[in-house]
Parts: C-alpha cells; structure tokens; sequence
C-alpha cells in the first residue's frame, strides 16, 4: 500500500524545510560564528546528502510513468552528490572549491527535473502549480549558490539561497494531488476527490 | 549592480508565470480486473480499469490479444457510474494466457498506455513473454553485460581492497580504489534503472514519446525482475553511501558493511534469473555463488591494473596475495557452474542441439583459456616476479586475461536473455506422484 503522493511531498518538505532554516541560520550569524562547533559545519550537507538517499525509496516505489521515476532517480542522484561535495569540502578531503558548483548544479537539475516531468499546465490543479512554482524557484535559486560559490562572504547570496530553500519547502506542503488553486481547477483534472 | 541582477529575476519569474507549460495529462492505473499476472480458474466476462481520475477512452482502449494474437475484447466504454472506470466486454475466452494492452486519454489529450497479462485456467504470461513483446535483443545484451562489469567492479574492487590489499595501501591506492568502486556503483545504478526501462519497453512498445508516460508499475510490483529491480536499486544506494561514509571518515569497518551488501545484493539477479525457475533453494544458491566468485575474481584482476600498478611493490604484493585468493574463487565459479550445466541440460547432447549450449559451449572454452592463463601467471610467473623481464611483460598479459574474464561476462548477459532448453516431461509414475 503506497501512500499519496502529496504525504511524501510533505515529509520530503519537512526535511527541506530545515534544510532552508539550517542555511539561513548560517547565512544570518556567520560562518565564524556557525563553525564555532564543528559538528554544526556538516549539518546541512548530512542533511541534503540523507534526503537523497530517503529519495531512492520514492524512486523504486513510485513508478506509473516512467518520467516521474527519472525525475525522482535524478533528485535523488543530484541531493546526494551535493551534499557528498559539501561533507568532502567541510571535512578538508575535498580542496578544490569548484566543487561548492555541485549545489548550484543540483538545484538546476532538480529545477528541471520539476518542469519536464509535470505535464499539466499552471492551473490544472493545486499539484500542477505547486511543480510549475518549485521548479522554477529552483531553476532561479540556483544563481544564489552560484554567486556564493565565488562570493564567498555575500550574505545576499547565502541568505538567497537558504530562502529559496524554505520557499520551496512551503510550497511542497502545499501540494495536494487534484485540488483547486486560488479556486480554479481544470475540468480536465476531474472531481477534487483528496 | 544590485538592482540589475533583482530586476533581471523578477522578469525571470514573470516570463515563467506568464507563459505556462504546454497541456498535457496523465491518469494513473489504480486497479485492474484482472490481475496483474494472475491465474484465473473462471473466465472472466469483461476487462475493467480503474484511473485516479476520468479519462476518455479510445477505440483500442483496451485490447485483449491470446497467445497467438487474436483480438478477444470488445469495444470498450467508460463506466456510466463512474468516469474513472474504463471496461471492455470479452468473448467466452479458452483456457490460455492472455495480453490487454490499454490506453486512456485525458480530455486534455495526452495519452498514458499500459500493459497487464493475466491467465484462464492456466498461468498467465511473464510480462515479458506477453503477445507483442520481441523478448531480449541486442541492446538488452550489452546492458546486461555492462551491469556484469559495473558488479565485477563495485564487489570485486572492494574485495580487492579488503581481502588483497587490507592494510597496505597507499594514499594513491586508495584514491584509486575509490575512483573505481564510485564508477561501480555509480553504473550499477544507472544501467540498473536501464535495464529495467528496456525491459517494461520491450513488452509496452511504444514509441518514445509514449514510452516516457508508460505505466511501468506492473513490471515493478508483479515481476521477479521488477521486484529485484527495487530491492538493487534500494540496495546499492545504501552502497553507495557506505561507500562515501567510509571514504569520508577512513573507517574500514563501512566497506565491510558496502562489501557483503554489495555480494549479498548480487543475489537479485539470481532470484529472477531462469535458475530461480528451479524447485528449492539451490539451483539460485550455485547461480549466486558462480556470479559472487566471477566479480570477485574479474573486478580483482581489473583492480590489479587500475588500482595498484603504478606502485611496485604494492603491485608485488597484491599480485601474491591475489594468486592465493583466485584459486578458491575458481574452484567456486567452476562447481556452481557444472551443476548449474547438469541442471540446465539433463541430455549431453543439448549442448550443441540448442542455441542455449552452444553459446554455453562457447563460453566454456573462453572460461577454460581464462583459467590456463590464470594457472600459468600462478604457477609459473609468480616464481619468478622479482625478474625484471618478467615484470616488464606481466601487465600486457594480465590485460589479456582481463579481457578474456570480461568476453567471458558478455557471453553470460546473453545466457541469462536466452532461453534454455525445455525441461523434459515427467514420467507418468513421476507425474502422478507429483500430482499427489
């Protein structure tokens, strides 16, 4: 017995959701303050690298069309190479700092993944415009790690980047599989029946 | 310089709200009656689908074929009652398997198609063996036998690195090792995920397009190898971030974890291999063994080029240890690999009546040419390896061993696609007895 859709939308928000708050934390008080404890400097990149391994599962499990299980499989390829490029950065085993491009690349990717496997358009249905939102935040949010990828201290990128994060969560927990959207529902998406 | 970059994203995002995503849907298939694959002793009287939302139907909506690709279906209708149920009436259907193949449309005109078989009175096709499907070709071969190396490289590797090297690596062995343990694991997975898509293809044929919003969820929840399809996938994830974690925090004790999960792991291709089709436990148990043995001794000899050749006198030392190692793994891949022979052809002359045994033939000589060589890298180079003519000559002849061992694993992806032969009838005494 496979649950909605929407559920695992909302337990993969949660997880996003403190990804984004972990980030903006850093963002606000600094990474001298932040790294003050060294556990604290793996906390996001654990994080991203598990919610990729927890999207395998989805991958597996999901499978009524074949794009949805390539979106997933490239969602949770991208989180766990990401967050493998930051755990290599802050421990010291990485040393190249290209590889800080590794979240700019997931994020564009993910992004992509979102707008290529919803086939519905904006507003079909609360799900639909939910997909539309996230993958365009993503596509877009992905200049904010870029620019902090070569500024390295700009609270605007970093900041940036952990609100893309968080508005993206928000918007997950919005989803319900065939529900209205700001009270429009197609009548091709048929009756609201979750 | 600010401001422009803020201007330049808000007309991103307006030109992505103003211009939406083409139309299309999908529905989903919930339900089926039939069964997926299930064997009926009744036959049943209409076709029914069930959608998580109202579709519109076609004129081959839903299409029943018999083995021998009659259609046995009616025009189909979507349920008066409900506009998320399709259905299709039946002829009084013989006893047999058969094969519905459906497609359903949105009102906003994207077509999602599927594929389901199910049995009267007899068992119901394999997904893949349903009417239509062109079985194993040329493409499913090559994938299979890159899935083999992948293997060979991800266990064999870690092999080589926990039971040749252990602790004698140097920081540029280990850096090596991890290069090729990640491209192993990192293939499993992706010629995995190909392998299962060739598959569904294959029995859904569809073009592209179609393919793309296929239901593959039959093939994933109804068959052995979709079944072994999740489990892998889910497995060598796992693998993969043992295989990461231990590369972070230097802690051997996690590539023991990748190490007998990878091996263990390897026993999805067995379960849903035609060994698996045997009673009991150890037709699949030898076919585990045979497969677990050949990546061990094939990643080992790939990792003895790859991982410690540069060095020379961790070269030495591997190439010692490794000799003593690859014995036992031959004996292992020999045994299981005769009584899987005896299994599979219960008259000698099967061996050269059918395709299946002359393939096997083949590969049994190339099996046989990787061992003389292996036999004589150890009984007559190992001697000798403090000469340096002898160390100078050994890596073009240790390429050339490794090149038969990976010869050897493409002629096993076209075994494991290829039919054996058929079983022999049982004896009427045996018959009876079995009916009992």
């Amino acid at each position: 017995m496979q649950p909605p859709a929407e559920h695992v939308h909302w337990l993969f928000a949660t997880g996003i959701l403190f990804l984004g708050m972990l980030l903006v934390a850093e963002a606000i008080v600094g990474p001298e303050v932040w790294r003050r404890r060294k556990w604290r400097a793996y906390l996001w990149p654990s994080l991203l690298f598990g919610l990729g391994v927890f999207m395998w599962p989805v991958m597996v499990f999901f499978t009524n069309s074949t794009i949805h299980m390539l979106a997933h499989s490239s969602w949770a390829q991208m989180m766990m190479v990401a967050g493998a490029a930051e755990l290599g950065l802050v421990s010291g085993k990485l040393k190249s700092r290209y590889w800080k491009l590794a979240v700019p690349v997931m994020l564009a990717v993910a992004g992509s993944a979102f707008l290529i496997h919803e086939a519905n358009p904006w507003l079909y249905s609360r799900s639909a415009f939910v997909h539309h939102l996230c993958g365009w935040m993503l596509l877009i949010g992905a200049l904010f790690p870029l620019g902090a990828a070569f500024k390295t201290r700009s609270l605007f990128f970093k900041a940036g980047y952990g609100l893309v994060v968080v508005a993206v969560s928000v918007a997950l927990f919005t989803s319900r599989d065939v529900a209205p959207v700001f009270g429009h529902l197609s009548p091709s998406a048929g009756v609201a029946h979750r | 310089m600010r401001r422009a970059l803020l201007f330049a994203l808000a007309a991103c995002v307006a030109a992505a709200l103003a211009f939406p995503a083409g139309a299309w849907a999908h529905a989903t298939l919930l339900q089926t009656s039939p069964g997926v694959e299930k064997r009926l002793e009744r036959a049943p009287a209409t076709v029914t689908l069930r959608f998580d939302q109202s579709v519109k139907v076609l004129a081959n909506g839903i299409q029943v074929f018999d083995a021998q690709g009659h259609l046995v279906s009616g025009p189909p209708r979507v349920s008066p009652t409900d506009p998320r149920v399709v259905e299709a009436p039946l002829v009084k259907l013989p006893r047999g398997g058969y094969t519905v193949r459906w497609a359903a449309i949105s009102n906003d005109s994207h077509v999602g198609r599927g594929i389901f078989t199910f049995g009267v009175r007899a068992a119901a096709p394999h997904l893949s063996e349903a009417y239509g499907a062109t079985g194993p070709g040329t493409s499913e071969h090559v994938v299979r036998w890159l899935y083999f190396i992948a293997l060979a490289l991800l266990s064999g590797g870690l092999g080589f690195r926990l039971l040749v090297l252990r602790g004698a690596a140097t920081p540029e062995a280990e850096r090596r090792f991890y290069r090729v343990t990640a491209v192993g694991v990192i293939a499993v997975l992706q010629v995995g995920t190909l392998a299962f898509l060739l598959r569904a293809e294959d029995a859904l044929q569809l073009p592209f397009t179609g393919f793309l919003y296929g239901d593959l969820s039959p093939f994933a929840k109804a068959t052995r190898f979709g079944q072994a399809f999740v489990a892998m996938e889910l497995g060598f994830a796992v693998v993969a971030a043992l295989l990461f974690l231990a590369w972070l925090t230097e802690k051997r004790a996690l590539l023991w974890g990748a190490f007998v999960l990878s091996l263990a792991l390897g026993s999805g291709l067995s379960l849903s291999s035609h060994q698996a089709d045997d009673r009991g436990w150890l037709p699949s148990f030898a076919d585990w063994a045979h497969l677990s043995a050949a990546s061990l001794w094939i990643g080992g000899l790939l990792c003895l080029g790859l991982v410690v050749w540069n060095d020379r006198e961790l070269r030495r030392t591997a190439f010692w240890r490794f000799s003593e190692i690859a014995g036992p793994l031959v004996a292992i891949v020999v045994a299981a690999g005769v009584y899987m022979t005896f299994k599979r052809f219960p008259a000698v002359h099967d061996l050269w009546s059918f395709g299946y045994g002359r393939l096997l033939l083949v590969k049994l000589s190339l099996v046989c040419l990787a061992l003389s060589w292996g036999a004589f890298h150890h009984f007559v180079v190992r001697p000798r390896l403090d000469n340096p003519g002898v160390q100078r000559r050994l890596p073009r002849s240790l390429v050339g061993e490794a090149a038969v061992a990976v010869s050897i694993l493409l002629l096993a992806a076209i075994l494991v696609d290829s039919k054996p032969p058929p079983k022999p009838a049982p004896q009427p005494t045996q018959a009876l007895s079995a009916r009992r």
